[in-house]
Formats: structure tokens, sequence, C-alpha cells
């Protein structure tokens, strides 16, 4: 199958997000989609399989002009899209899951279960990955869901497979399984279209590549033909001499110290220190429980025991609510969930854990809190037209920009980041790093939770690496590397 | 359209459809607008208003409080226990209301910290305080309260002109209203409505606010329960049986989301008068009670899908 | 937006629609002769109210009066409500057949302030002046019940007693007549209210059976718990005399079957009627009883 999208245009409102746009997918290749966020490209994969209209252009699928009304529809047709946020209910088990919109009935029309595990069973022996079938999906991994889901879009014998940001949340070993699934799919001939941010990536795994910025199409050629800082400079519109600034804080004194702390679930005791002015990063395998252990510090979930001390005094964090007294901020990983109240405009989302020393006496002040609110939105470089807006209307690195900003507005002395600069594009992920850089010259402290690996050696001055609910080492600076991190996140020594 | 202009009719939504109602039902019978009829149409609608701000409060949460009626009954009873017993009438209501918070509390107290779903909880809660008023009163309605005026002008007076419960509600109202958009409690209502999660991790004390929810719509179903004892002079055991309906449907007329973080407290008040106008118009323009019930409820619906249509 | 204004647009219709066609009224030129009366009457939901209503309606027609019905769904809130919205509409005269005889005494007070006469019907009001009260005897009617069960199982019988809606008038007063005779006469096993409501009727009186294999009668102190009971009897296998109140259609006919002992018939049509005449000689200025007693009967086959 082969689709041509030409001249594609949309508009929301008043906003133009795609001009003229041109894309030609073809059958057994990976097409990389590059662009920032908020250049057009889920936009125009939105347009191909039936979520959005466009305003102009034509979609022509071996040569015929096609319109799809539904993603229902384009996925009957061979055209699916794998979101960043999964298609999963989880309360269903992932066998339930992948069969949920067509199951297979006995001759008495009840469920056949057996027939449906040995299909999927069989299945995934073809793609050589281990997925638990019966088990709930929301007690699986992002992983193994997103697994899943392709194993969903298989059955319906796709011919376009379109992936949002698809390792975002992959571990490295989850990763090369999704590769080694791309290329038996590609065997096949079906056409991927890869949306990513990660350039090693795109480099290795993909075959032609299109560049958006500002809803053009800036480049469309053969990956070959192309280097990585142009593609660089075709996204931002600049070079980047150098992706990770550099480091200049010199860590001071040990301001935090957890000892032995136990969060509720199968870990040992946790025990680690923080300098003024570091940036911990924490790296390791995903499910070996690295958020487990920043929720238990911050009291979102609670613990065994153990004790933390923040500036030599001990503290007894039952809550969110102590942390924040404490000084401590948590930038959790799933920002939609846990980090955003999406109906809320930006700046009642920014001044949220501010409200308490922003109105001592309850009454709030409009001009107050709103310049609170502008001021933090603004030295955080958020892009849109008011902070009144609602923050659902903000691209995911922008809404990254909020959750961070409504954080640093209570100028915490520690700070930790899980997995600050996820789905979100080059530019947005840069401003994050500067401003990491900013804080720690400032005496704040950052505990840095990251699945990637060139962040966590861009960014910090040790690391520590959790394997299976322990603490398997932390590195120093000078130690860390690839090879030092993934041997103790693996169990290796 | 001018994105202004669309969100500006989608607020004043409920607002326009009162007055459509008004010019429609003054055209058909011109006694409606009589000055007299509009304080008639403002006594009756204070009760349910003053109910359905407080529902407010707790759908804005994401909850919800079947209790109210009950918490209306029981209230007015132990105050009209504690008149015939010789208390000052209006230390009584003072009383009524403080019992109103505790009943009030107790729901918070067990959605808040006993997990259990608003629904559930309150579907208990109001039986168990219907049957502890039907307990305390052995079924039957106390009467013969009191001769004070300023007791009988708490229902049935009126001061400057306008009927006493009607200042009773646009009080509470000023007041609610101020909590619920000039203060961090009211924001924090909101917030919890939102995102449950989001607000914990952003340190807000969740519980406390529900708490605070289901005790002010006590407090205020009871000052609606004073307002019915003096109005009729008696409590009565079955009073307020239905009208979490009514509050309900007030607060979802004027706009507020079920789920929780969308609405506003000014729309209620509108719904209520919307829901006091169909009654006190029907009545007058001498519809079928029958037909009124159906009129109510296609109105409620249209209402809703209108939302829904705009959004 | 557009749809907003459509859907708006057909709630209007509907409305305007219904205050047509649903209107009460059912003489043009009434308002000339007699003036409009207003009636509220506690809830529409039981027939016996229904067949009040009826009466009215039909002695209205008849003498060319208008009526105002509203009903008050049996919370007294709403019948202050109402009656205000009849005093506001300008009737001449209202009939109030109160949902409760305390509650209502604030409305009764209010048309006293507006010299607009009261007639209350089936049950009174505490305060307030009224120009005339109809009702059947309740007490009168729980005394006849009870005196009829001796009659027919001899003194001592074993009888159970489903009472109506815990705190309505009709439960407290038809309760306190039989209790007057069958405290001395009677056994009574037991009672529980079941609500006024059929359903509630047949389960209550299972259970009651259930726990009391040896009741001889039941006293239901309205005919659709009669009713609920006599299922109840009929699934336990037993033959039990019972004995309902009010007389509604399928009352009486139960009793003709046999399958009712007897019922304690009020005539609520008669009382709707007796209602409309009152009203109509008070308009026109004649002298009225304060209390007109509308006779209840016995109704056996």
């Amino acid at each position: 199958m082969e689709i041509t999208m030409s001249g594609i245009a949309k508009a929301f409102g008043t906003n133009q997000v795609l001009r003229d746009v041109d894309i030609c997918l073809k059958a057994g290749r990976v097409h990389a989609l590059m662009g920032e966020n908020g250049a057009g490209k889920s936009t125009l994969m939105n347009i191909l399989v039936g979520i959005h209209k466009a305003d102009a252009g034509t979609i022509a699928i071996d040569g015929r002009e096609t319109t799809f009304h539904s993603a229902r529809e384009a996925e009957l047709n061979g055209v699916a899209f794998i979101h960043q946020e999964l298609n999963i209910w989880p309360n269903l088990t992932l066998l339930e899951n992948l069969y949920l919109m067509r199951p297979k009935k006995t001759r008495f029309g009840m469920i056949d279960k057996e027939a449906m595990l040995k299909e999927a069973t069989k299945m995934c022996e073809d793609m050589h990955i281990e997925l638990p079938l019966q088990k709930e999906a929301g007690e699986c991994s992002v992983g193994q869901q997103q697994m899943t889901e392709i194993l969903r879009i298989l059955m319906l014998d796709a011919k376009v497979v379109i992936m949002d940001e698809p390792t975002a949340a992959l571990t490295e070993r989850e990763t090369e399984t999704l590769f080694t699934m791309m290329k038996k799919l590609k065997e096949r001939g079906v056409a991927i279209v890869y949306i990513s941010h990660r350039m090693e990536e795109v480099f290795s795994e993909c075959d032609d590549i299109t560049v958006m910025r500002d809803g053009h199409s800036i480049i469309t050629c053969p990956i070959g033909d192309i280097s990585v800082d142009e593609v660089v400079k075709a996204m931002v519109g600049r070079s980047i001499d150098e992706f990770y600034p550099e480091r200049t804080t010199i860590p001071g004194d040990t301001v935090l110290s957890v000892e032995n702390l136990s969060p509720i679930g199968h870990f040992e005791p946790i025990s680690f220190n923080l300098r003024k002015g570091e940036i911990l990063g924490v790296s390791g395998l995903m499910g070996a429980g690295r958020t487990e252990i920043m929720r238990a510090i911050f009291g979102v979930d609670a613990h065994n025991g153990g004790t933390i001390t923040l500036h030599g005094k001990e503290l007894h964090l039952k809550k969110p609510e102590d942390a924040i007294k404490a000084g401590i901020a948590f930038i959790t990983e799933d920002r939609k969930a846990e980090g955003l109240i999406l109906d809320f405009s930006i700046a009642s989302n920014i001044t949220l854990p501010n409200l308490g020393h922003l109105c001592p006496s309850n009454i709030m002040h409009r001009e107050k809190m709103l310049s609170f609110s502008q001021d933090l939105s603004d030295r955080l470089g958020v892009k849109t037209q008011s902070v009144h807006l609602p923050v659902s209307s903000l691209s995911g690195g922008n809404q990254q920009k909020v959750v961070i900003a409504k954080w640093i507005g209570l100028s915490p002395s520690i700070i930790i980041m899980d997995e600050p600069t996820r789905g979100i594009d080059i530019g947005a992920k840069r401003d994050i790093y500067d401003l990491m850089n900013e804080l720690t010259n400032q005496g704040v402290s950052i505990i840095m939770v990251s699945s990637e690996l060139p962040e966590i050696l861009g960014m910090s001055d040790r690391v520590m690496v959790i394997h299976e609910g322990g603490v398997a080492g932390i590195l120093n600076r000078a130690d860390a590397t690839a090879e030092s991190i993934m041997t103790l996140a693996t169990g290796g020594q | 359209m001018n994105t202004n202009v669309t969100a500006f009719i989608k607020k004043m939504g409920p607002l326009i459809g009162l007055i459509l109602l008004f010019i429609i039902i003054s055209s058909l019978n011109s006694s409606f607008l009589e000055f007299s009829n509009l304080k008639n149409l403002l006594r009756q609608v204070s009760i349910n208003a003053i109910i359905a701000f407080g529902m407010t409060f707790v759908i804005l949460t994401g909850g919800i409080d079947l209790s109210v009626g009950s918490m209306l009954a029981l209230a007015s009873a132990l105050m009209a226990d504690f008149i015939v017993g010789g208390m000052d009438p209006i230390a009584a209501i003072f009383a009524a209301g403080g019992i109103g918070i505790i009943l009030g509390g107790i729901n918070g107290l067990v959605i808040a910290y006993g997990k259990v779903a608003p629904f559930i909880a309150t579907l208990a809660t109001m039986t168990i305080y219907r049957g502890a008023t039907l307990v305390f009163t052995d079924g039957n309605p106390i009467s013969g309260l009191t001769q004070s005026e300023a007791f009988h002008s708490f229902g049935q007076g009126n001061l400057l002109g306008l009927p006493v419960p009607a200042i009773t509600m646009f009080v509470s109202f000023l007041i609610l209203w101020f909590i619920l958009q000039k203060t961090s409690l009211g924001r924090r209502t909101y917030a919890v409505g939102g995102s449950e999660k989001v607000s914990f991790i952003a340190g807000i004390n969740i519980n406390r606010i529900k708490i605070f929810a289901y005790a002010l719509t006590g407090f205020l179903s009871a000052l609606a329960g004073a307002i019915i004892t003096s109005r009729l002079n008696s409590a009565q055991p079955t009073a307020g049986m239905g009208y979490e309906l009514d509050a309900i449907a007030a607060v979802v007329l004027g706009g507020t989301s079920l789920a929780g973080g969308k609405g506003h407290i000014v729309g209620t008040l509108i719904g209520a008068l919307i829901i006091g106008t169909l009654n006190n118009g029907l009545n007058i323009l001498d519809v079928s009670s029958f037909y009124q019930q159906v009129v109510k409820g296609i109105v409620i619906l249209l209402a809703v899908l209108a939302d829904r249509k705009k959004a | 937006m557009k749809k907003l204004f459509t859907l708006l647009a057909v709630a209007l219709a509907i409305v305007v629609m219904v205050a047509g066609c649903g209107s009460n009224s059912n003489s043009g030129n009434a308002e000339k002769k007699g003036g409009t009366i207003g009636l509220s009457i506690s809830t529409l939901n039981n027939p016996f109210f229904v067949s009040i209503k009826k009466g009215v309606e039909d002695e209205a027609a008849k003498l060319g009066m208008k009526v105002k019905i509203v009903d008050a769904q049996n919370d007294p809130a709403k019948q202050a409500n109402d009656i205000s919205d009849l005093l506001e509409g300008g009737v001449s005269l209202l009939i109030v057949n109160p949902v409760d005889s305390a509650a209502i005494s604030t409305s009764v007070e209010a048309a006293n302030k507006k010299n607009i006469p009261v007639i209350t019907l089936d049950r009174s009001t505490d305060k307030g002046t009224v120009v005339a009260h109809i009702a059947s005897d309740n007490v009168k009617g729980g005394e006849m019940a009870a005196d009829l069960i001796v009659k027919k199982l001899g003194e001592k019988a074993k009888v159970a007693e489903l009472e109506g809606i815990p705190g309505a008038s009709a439960t407290r007063e038809r309760g306190e007549g039989f209790h007057k005779v069958a405290d001395q006469k009677l056994t009574v096993l037991t009672k529980q209210s079941a609500d006024f409501d059929r359903t509630k009727g047949l389960n209550v009186a299972s259970n009651m059976l259930q726990a009391n294999p040896d009741i001889q009668a039941i006293f239901a102190q309205n005919d659709e718990m009669a009713l609920g009971a006599i299922q109840a009897a009929k699934s336990a296998g037993k033959t039990i005399f019972i004995v309902g109140f009010d007389g509604t259609e399928d009352g009486q006919k139960a009793v003709q079957d046999g399958a009712l002992g007897a019922t304690i018939a009020q005539q609520p049509e008669l009382m709707g009627k007796i209602a409309v005449d009152t009203a109509s000689k008070v308009l026109k200025g004649e002298k009225v009883d304060a209390k007109i007693p509308v006779d209840l009967k016995v109704v056996t086959k």
C-alpha cells in the first residue's frame, strides 16, 4: 500500500496548524516524522486516520483518493494509529484488550477464551515477545501495554502503522523488542510512520524522514541523504552545538539523607544522600521501583519505616502536604493524571500548590496571583497567548513547563523530577536542562529519575542505579558510562 | 462565531432560559409578573436554592449528597423539639444549624476517611437520618411551637419589602459565592473535583475539603429546614422527601458538571429560579399537575442537551 | 448556537402547548358566574383523592364554576407554595385537602388575611378559620372496623394491623379509633407500617403471617394495603378476615368477589360534590354548617 498526502492544510480556530504539507508513505519502509511539539505531526497523522478533517488537500491510497471518517474505519482498512496515550482498558486483561472489538465465540455464542488465548500465545511466540496475557492491563508495564496494542493492530492485518513516540515509556530492553517487531512488520510489507524525538533511533531504524516545523514539511528524503545536524537545524530553525548544557555547579554539603527507607512492595531498604546544588540521576530498568521510591519519599504512598533527614532535621512525611511544607517538590511522571488539572487554566494550575503562601488569609488576590503565574510562565517560556487558557490547549512540552512552574513557585530546596522530559521536543528539553542548571546554581538540589541514558549521563553529578527494588550502586560522574549503568541496572557487578 | 461571544452565551445560557421562561409565562398570564407574585416566587425558590448551594459544593468536589432531605427533616424535628422544650426560637435555629453541620460532617467523614462512594454513603445516611427522625418524632409532626414573631418571620415574614427566606437565600448566596470564587478554599474545592490525584500531590488536604463541603451542605439543609418549620409552624417527620432531586436538578440546570471540578454557584441560583418559576408559573397558568411534572422533566432534559450541544 | 435556539424554541412550544391542552379550565364563561375556586389536594397518586377531585370537577362543571387544581404530592411545603400561588392567581374561595393538619395552619391563616374563605376537606387544620370542614370521621371508621371484626370472629380474636404512612393524619386517626375498641375486645398481635402501598402491604402482611401464623384477621388502614394483604394470605394458604378502609373501586370489587371481608367505605366523590355545593353557597352568601360529616358505610358482600 502506498499513501500520498498532498497539500494538506488544517486550522483550529485562528490557529493554522498545517499549511500545504506533502508526505508519501511506502510499503515495507519505516518513515520517520520529526519536529518539535506543536509542529503538526500528530495533527497530520490524525487527519490521515480520520480523527480530524483536513481543510484542504488530498489523501490518495494506491492512487485512489480516499478519506476516512473515523479511526475505526481507518483501522478496518489497514491504517492504524498507536497513540502515546494507549488505547487500553486498564481493568481488562491484556487478552481481553486484544479481542475487545472482535471476540472469538464458541458455537453457542459464548466468548471462547481458550481459542483466543491459543491464538494470542502463538502470535507472541512468532514475534518473540513475552506477555502476561491474563494479567489486568492496569497492572502491566507501559511497554507490555504497548506490545498488546501493536499485536491487536497486527491481528487486523494492518498495512500502515503509525507510532507516536513509541519508545518514550520503554526500557532499553523493551525498546530492542519493539525494533525487532518493527523489522518483522517491514518484512510483511507494512509501512510504518515513526514519530520520535530520539535522533539515534531515527537514524538506526528508519528508511525515510520528513521533518516538520510550524505546520510545514521542511525536508522529505531518504535517511541516508541527511545528517543529524541537518535534521536538528531543520527542526528548530537553528543549530544546536551542544545538546546538554555544561554542569557548572559544584555540589556542597549533604542536605538530604534517606536511610533505610522501605517503600511498600518488594523493596530492600533504600539509603542515599543528596548534596546542595547537586543533580542526582536515578536510573534503572522500567519496573525496578524508581518511581515508587520517590513517591514514598514525597509521602504520596505510605512506607514501612526508615528516616528522611533534611538540613539535619528528621522529617515525618505522611502526605505530600508535609513534604511541601518541608521544602520538597515532586514533578510526577504522569503529567496528565498527576501533574495537571487539564480543565483548569495555566494560571490556576501554577497557583494550585502555592495557594498556601499566596493567600495566607485564604482570600485570593487576583492581581497577585496573576502576576505570580505570569512571571513563572514567562520564566519557563510557556508558549501561550494567555495564562487564562486551559492547560489542555498546550502541547506536551509546554504542559510540562507548567508542571515545573507550579513547583518552582514554591521555591523548594529539593526537587524530585520523575521523567522530566518525557515526550517533549528538543527545544523544550533544552529549556528544562538550562533551568535545572540555573536552579542548582542557586543551591537547589535535584533528584532526576530518567529512562533516557543520554539525559542521565549528560545532566547528573552522580547516578544512583536501582535494580529490583534496591540500590544497585551510586556512580560518580566520572565513573558513569552507559555500560557501567546498564551493568548495575541489569543486576551485574 | 467569535469564541468570546460563544463563551459568553455558554455562560449566560441558563439565564437566557430563565428570561425566556419569564417572557412566555407572563405573556400567557399577566398576574405572573405582579410584584406580589415575584415575592411569592422568591419565597418558594429559597428553600430549594439554599439546599442546592450546598449541593453545588459537594458536586464540585465530584461527590453527591442524597441525604439533604433527611438532614432537613431531622434538624427541623430537633429544632422544633428544642422550641417546644422552651429554648429561645432564634437560639434553636442556630442549634439546628449546628446539628446540620454534625450530620453533614458525618457524611463527610464517612466519605473522606471511610473511602465510601458518596452516592452509597449518603444513600445510607439518607435512610438513617430519616429513620432517626421518625423514631424521634414517633411519626408525628411537632406543632404548637411558639408565638415568637421573630421566629415566624424567619419563614413567613418580610424585611424591606422582601420575603425573609429570600433574603436568607441571597445572603447565603453572596457568602458562598465569595468563598467559591475569592478564597483558596473555593479554589481547592474546584481542584479536588478536577483531579483528586493532582490535588493530593499538590499538597491539598482532600479530606478536609470534602468534609467541609458535606458539612456545609448539612448546615444549609438545616437552614432550609428551619425556614420550612417556621413557614409551616410545625416540623414534619416526612419533610424534605425527594428534595435531593430538586437540588441536583438546580445544580445541573445551572451548568455544573456532575463529574466535578466545573461549574458555578450563580448557575445554581438560576437553576433553582428556573425550577421555581416552572412550579409557580405552571400553577398560575392552571396547568394540570400531571402535565407539570412532564414539563419539568422536559425542561431539565432540554437544558442539559443544549449544554452538550454548545460544548 | 443555532441548535441551542432550536432546542429552546421547541421547549417553549411544548410549554405553550401544554399550557393550552393541559389546562384544567373546563368552561370558558365560568368567570362571569361563580368566580374561581382553588382546590389544593394532598396527592393524586392515590385513587381516593383522584375520586375527590373528580367529584369536585363534575359538580363544578354542573354549576358552571371554574376550578383551579394543584397537587401537593404529599409534601406540606409544596402545598404551602401551591396555596400561595392560588391566592396570587386570584381565587375567590379555597378548598383545601391538607397534607398535614399542623403544617396547613399558616396557609389557612394567609387566606384568612386575604379574606378568602377556606373549606377543609378530609383533613382539618389546627389553626386559622374555616367556613366549613367536610370529612368522613376517620376515628369513627376505625372503631367501625374493629366492631366488625368482633362481630365476625368474636371477642379476643387475634388481629394484625397494617398502618399507613407514619405520621400521616389518616394513620393516626384510623389507628386511634381502631385501638379504642380493639385494645378492649381484640388481641392485637402485631402492627406495622406499609405506607398505604399495595406492594408494601403484601410484603409486610407476608412477614406478619410468617411470624404469627395464628392471625385471624387483618385491619388495613386503606384498601390498597388490604389488597396486598389478600395476596399475602393467599400465598400463605390461609383464610383470613381482612378489613380495608376507603372503599375504592378495587376494594369494593374485592368485597364483591369475597376476597376482602369488608371495607369501611368513604365516599370521596360525594365529599368532592358536597365541597363544591358548600362553596357555591358560601359565595352566594348563604350560611353553611361548620362541620359537615360525610357518611361512612360498611361495605360487605
